[in-house]
């Protein structure tokens, strides 16, 4: 056959010859949400594979825990997940609390599970609004953001800041609850409501955000389990696993919620589109919680007594708890001196960051930026 | 074919129509109030005034009503406090000669506010902390060595009581430990 004017001979059969290409995504890309890399290897528009290369926001958290001591950690473990770190934060006390054998008194654990769960909704409310920023629409994220505002807000009047919060010590929290919280949480409760009604209309039931997310990467439940997915990835997945239901810890056992998971409303089980609409779902949840828990809560004090240089005996615990991307385990071995000896953090994104080279082949390329989004990654959490 | 082009045009129809639907929202804004507020020159009130108490801000020291117990510089995690306290030989006082803060290193987690007996170092309002150097990042609330502040029962010296009140007011805000009992009350 002639191309341009030039005879070439094409082997019958076969086609015409494509090569691959390696692309580099990252390290600094506005859809990574941090610093991350991926290696991606593409045929044309059609991925055959991306590696994604971990490390670049390691800081050491883990080694550092070894020289500042117990309660000295807490501001660190706000890096963890800077996101969500009411999470890190009761996670690093619920440990240490193991390790020592202290008890957090009643209104403390509400305390706890208010922030908390009000951290959950603005991490949701994050993710969400940027998985439809990366997608390539900008107003639902204002949107989405404009409520996680006031999130912050209602935070930084509990704990005196916006993101790293150190609002919880180890044997309850360090503040209690500033007059008239109550008020002001359920208003804005109240008026998230008609919040999400109108995102469910602007964003949910939108064919355009439905084109790009239905069938996206789909993740069957025996595919999540076996990467170990945890929180809302492997809900997403129909795994009804809820680490807040299914290993009850602080209050929990004591109030009411669903366990949303995926349905394939948009197309297969476990696709981009149920990934977030557990998210959404996870929100309204969390907003009955939080009416729950302050209908519950008992006077009393928030924090026990624990000796400012607090010495565990010699022993390791582990704790699990469901942060807003998931199962978050703890452990920590404490050799009888004041550092703890060891400490470890499994978190939900790096489990997730795992399941990116098995799922990518034969995704478009424009469809990483949504997988990367609707498995919620946040970088410094992959690293540590 | 027929069924082809009849979800071309749906399609076409479904896109128009999601579009429409968004812009509907989108539009309700002109007539909403706005939530963004321009920083720094249109706010009516200086934002460090309208921020919550426990705003943890640059943090500032009262020597007035420091003791010189170094407990804030043990609670710091990253020794970010720097004090020299030391007992005069002569007049048996508790002189404090250096008390550096490196704001710069701070992370404003408030650990060391919370064990000070006075409230002498607390987190401001202050945020705006920029600067050219990094040496003047170092805030240095010790010019010359004073006496350290030694509690009394009843404080009746006006230049300070009104210091100390404010101090205590800022520790009442920190949560009482109850005892491990107190749980099951």
């Amino acid at each position: 056959m002639s191309i341009a004017g030039f005879e070439v001979e094409v082997e019958r059969g076969t086609g015409l010859e494509t090569e691959q290409m390696t692309l580099n995504m990252g390290p600094q890309h506005p859809s990574t949400h941090g610093v991350l890399r991926f290696v991606i290897k593409a045929d044309g528009e059609v991925m055959r594979r991306a590696v994604p290369d971990v490390g670049y926001l390691h800081r050491s958290i883990e080694k550092i825990s070894e020289k500042v001591g117990y309660h000295g950690f807490m501001p660190y473990t706000d890096r963890v997940d800077y996101v969500a770190a009411m999470f890190c934060n009761q996670g690093w006390g619920m440990v240490t609390e193991k390790l020592a054998d202290i008890e957090v008194p009643k209104r403390g654990e509400y305390c706890r599970v208010i922030a908390a769960e009000l951290n959950r909704i603005a991490s949701h409310l994050l993710s969400v609004g940027t998985m439809i920023l990366d997608i390539g629409a900008i107003t639902p994220f204002f949107h989405s953001f404009r409520e996680r505002e006031k999130i912050n807000d209602l935070l930084e009047e509990l704990c005196g800041a916006r993101l790293t919060y150190n609002y919880m010590r180890i044997g309850g929290v360090a503040w209690d609850l500033p007059p008239g919280y109550e008020e002001k949480v359920l208003g804005f409760l109240g008026q998230l409501e008609p919040m999400l009604d109108e995102f469910h209309d602007l964003v949910t039931e939108n064919t355009l955000f439905r084109g790009r997310c239905s069938n996206v990467a789909a993740i069957p439940g025996e595919q999540a389990v076996a990467y170990n997915l945890v929180g809302p990835n492997l809900r997403a997945s129909g795994v009804r696993y809820d680490v807040r239901r299914d290993e009850p810890y602080s209050v929990y056992p004591e109030l009411e919620f669903d366990v949303p998971v995926g349905t394939g409303a948009a197309g297969s089980v476990g696709d981009s589109f149920d990934r977030y609409a557990v998210r959404i779902a996870e929100i309204k949840e969390s907003m009955k919680i939080l009416r729950q828990c302050f209908r519950q809560i008992p006077d009393g004090p928030v924090v026990a007594k624990v000796p400012r240089k607090l010495k565990p005996p010699e022993g390791d615990a582990q704790i699990r708890v469901e942060s807003a991307r998931g199962d978050m385990s703890w452990y920590a071995v404490s050799d009888g001196t004041e550092f703890p000896y060891r400490c470890k953090v499994r978190t939900g994104s790096f489990a997730a960051m795992s399941i990116i080279e098995d799922i990518s082949p034969g995704l478009m390329l424009a469809d990483l930026v949504t997988v990367i989004a609707s498995l919620d990654i946040v970088a410094p959490e992959v690293d540590r | 074919m027929a069924g082809a082009l009849s979800e071309y045009f749906r399609n076409v129809f479904d896109t128009a129509a999601a579009v429409l639907e968004g812009m509907a929202v989108t539009c309700s804004h002109f007539v909403r109030k706005p939530t963004t507020v321009q920083y720094p020159d249109r706010t009516d009130v200086r934002v460090q005034d309208t921020l919550p108490y426990r705003y943890r801000g640059i943090l500032e020291v009262d020597l007035e009503i420091c003791t010189g117990c170094l407990a804030c510089e043990r609670a710091c995690p990253i020794d970010c406090i720097v004090i020299d306290a030391k007992k005069d030989k002569g007049t048996r006082k508790m002189m404090l000669n250096r008390f550096d803060i490196d704001i710069a290193k701070c992370m404003y987690c408030g650990l060391c506010s919370e064990p000070c007996p006075t409230g002498a170092i607390h987190h401001t309002p202050e945020f705006e902390g920029a600067d050219y150097s990094l040496e003047s990042m170092v805030r240095r609330f010790v010019n010359e060595s004073v006496e350290a502040y030694k509690p009394k029962k009843v404080e009746d010296d006006p230049k300070i009581s009104p210091i100390l009140e404010r101090g205590m007011r800022y520790l009442d805000e920190f949560a009482e430990p109850g005892d491990e009992a107190g749980a099951d009350a």
